[in-house]
């Protein structure tokens, strides 16, 4: 190689380099105006996002506000260790847990129960409004629900006790046993309507030929259910169900701590992650138990989530999150 | 025979015990659905007195008694309502803004680093700090309690899963041609987005922004968090507050004199129904007419998790 090719060369590398920087250049100078279009977005993202993510380093410290939180000193898993010794960890786990586990299962089977019933009768003018007021439920607020639930169970004029138990009252606010019951009718209430649509959905969406042939072939209604309906919903179904196994940690709050009227005598069965992550921050100011859980949530979930979404783009790829 | 069959296939003998079986059900879910909020009506619309013998779903003895409650109230309710919709309204439009400014240049096939910006975008429906980081945050780094920026900010202002979705919806329905179109014209991005994209993708914006809408009516866990100022409170806050009032005073020593005054002071049973119906009431009137947006939305949520 000759020293004048070899400066040619770098010349013309030089060149090129130049041209793709002002290539980079020009490529910003037009982009810009979209990098100035999701710029509030971006600072939100990061304001309320990114900038918590950090705040999970919360969970391995020991928060003293005197000497501020960046100076706290470093405890490692202590608040972790101190968290799971505690009775309270075992008790919201199992709690967050056997909830959605029981719940999950439950809504899938009265959703798709509804969205059956539905589409039979689908050709009905009263169709057409029982669908919107079975849907309403999941429009009212925890706090107004909260409203609702207390006129039936409030101890001294609650409907319930004014007819049913009339002559011996029943303390429901204070008795623990009694909520895995009333959060499960409340539940249903809340939100049967709104996750049974999906489903009534997918049910419109199945080519009535297939029932028409059956029909003729002499299939009665349960056959057709059996054979044609429930077997197009599978892949429905075991989407939803993946997605969400993907939040099992996870729980409504609103369910949980307002209607209940945040009632300490009911905690057996109504605290969950969530209701405690509030409690010990903000009622007993336990900053270490109550990010070392929710922190413990947020983990857990993630984990959860991946895992659920890969095995959702096996089935589904166009149904994954990613 | 022939002419009767025709159109419609008669339903054989087994299909009819189906059909109106699922018609009883549906009925039956229906009423389930509407009977609490029933109650909550009647009672609010109850006389004191005939409340002693527990709530009904007809009162004994009707009375207007609740609502004179409320307008004796009329300056707290009347702030708190201001507030509600003071925060519903901005926080709905721009929610609109940030979702739909941050999903045009990912739509945008030509924009190199979108997949860039995706991924930060999409991380976060994945991945999060947890609620007392947040709170941590919100509270220690941008001191936001008892602000009114506390309902607006924290959680929903734009959520990875509507930017996405008017992303997709920009890209499946809005042919690239046009924006190409457009720029011929001269038109720079920002026309593009503000005269193109928008309103061509109305459906979308519509049932987002409703469901937004929604959200921040219904929010009171931001209230519970972050405001302790009685005058900072919405609605939803005040019902709240004014539940725990009743539980507290109904778990403390009745003897007390403090007590009996301040639950003197406390709205009647009736009154309480009232304040709650109040504030369902702008839900439950627009309902019938945003429901097939709402439960369109539904269905697009629900695949998406």
């Amino acid at each position: 190689m000759s020293p004048t090719k070899n400066k040619s060369a770098s010349e013309f590398d030089n060149v090129l380099k130049q041209q793709k920087k002002s290539a980079r250049k020009a490529r910003f100078k037009t982009d810009l105006p979209l990098y100035l279009m999701m710029a509030p977005g971006l600072i939100y993202l990061i304001a309320n996002n990114y900038i918590p993510m950090f705040g999970i380093l919360l969970a391995f410290k020991r928060i003293n506000y005197s000497v501020g939180i960046l100076k706290s000193p470093w405890v490692a898993f202590d608040n972790f260790e101190y968290l799971f010794k505690t009775k309270d960890a075992f008790i919201m786990i199992r709690n967050t847990l056997c909830y959605n586990a029981v719940w999950i299962v439950m809504d899938i089977v009265i959703a798709v129960f509804i969205a059956i019933c539905m589409n039979e009768i689908a050709q009905r003018k009263i169709a057409k409004v029982i669908q919107p007021i079975i849907c309403f439920p999941s429009m009212v607020s925890a706090v107004i629900l909260s409203f609702l639930v207390y006129a039936f169970l409030s101890q001294s004029y609650g409907y319930l006790n004014a007819t049913i138990f009339k002559d011996n009252p029943v303390a429901w606010y204070t008795t623990a046993s009694y909520w895995p019951i009333i959060l499960t009718i409340v539940h249903i209430w809340q939100s049967a309507g709104q996750s049974s649509v999906i489903y009534m959905a997918s049910i419109g969406g199945i080519d009535k030929g297939l029932y028409e042939s059956a029909r003729i072939d002499g299939a009665t209604k349960r056959e057709q259910i059996k054979y044609i309906t429930l077997p197009l919903l599978k892949p429905m179904i075991i989407m939803l169900l993946l997605l969400s196994i993907g939040r099992i940690f996870n729980s409504d709050f609103g369910l949980f701590y307002q209607v209940p009227l945040g009632n300490g005598m009911l905690y057996e069965t109504t605290q969950t992650i969530d209701t405690f992550v509030y409690r010990a921050l903000i009622q007993s100011n336990n900053v270490g138990q109550s990010s070392a859980a929710s922190v413990f949530q947020a983990v857990i979930g993630f984990v959860l989530v991946l895992m659920s979404n890969a095995l959702v783009r096996k089935i589904n790829p166009e149904n994954s999150l990613f | 025979m022939k002419k009767k069959n025709n159109n419609k296939i008669k339903l054989m003998k087994g299909e009819r015990g189906f059909h109106y079986m699922a018609l009883v059900i549906m009925i039956l879910m229906m009423v389930f659905c509407v009977v609490p909020l029933i109650l909550m009506f009647s009672v609010s619309l109850s006389s004191e007195n005939s409340l002693v013998h527990g709530y009904r779903f007809i009162p004994d003895e009707w009375s207007l008694n609740a609502y004179q409650y409320l307008w004796a109230k009329r300056v707290t309710i009347a702030r708190a309502y201001g507030l509600t919709i003071l925060v519903t309204v901005v926080g709905t439009i721009a929610s609109l803004i940030m979702t739909s400014m941050f999903a045009y240049p990912l739509s945008r096939k030509d924009f190199k680093l979108r997949n860039v910006f995706a991924f930060i975008l999409f991380f976060t429906m994945l991945f999060n700090g947890g609620m007392t980081a947040s709170y941590m945050v919100w509270t220690r780094l941008f001191h936001i309690k008892d602000t009114i920026w506390a309902y607006l900010l924290p959680g929903g202002l734009m959520g990875g899963m509507n930017v996405m979705l008017v992303r997709n919806y920009f890209n499946a329905n809005i042919p690239y041609s046009i924006i190409e179109a457009g720029r011929l014209d001269g038109a720079r991005d920002w026309t593009i987005y503000s005269k193109i994209m928008v309103p061509l993708s109305k459906p979308i914006m519509t049932t987002i922004g409703l469901f937004a809408a929604l959200g921040y009516w219904n929010n009171w866990t931001n209230g519970l968090y972050y405001i302790s100022n009685p005058k900072l409170y919405t609605i939803q806050v005040y019902l709240k507050k004014l539940m725990d009032s009743i539980q507290f005073l109904k778990t403390t020593d009745l003897s007390n004199e403090a007590v009996m005054l301040a639950q003197r002071n406390l709205p009647t049973e009736s009154a309480r129904m009232a304040v709650a119906i109040i504030a369902l009431i702008p839900v439950l009137a627009i309902y019938p007419f945003i429901q097939k947006e709402l439960i369109k939305g539904m269905v697009i949520g629900g695949v998406k998790g």
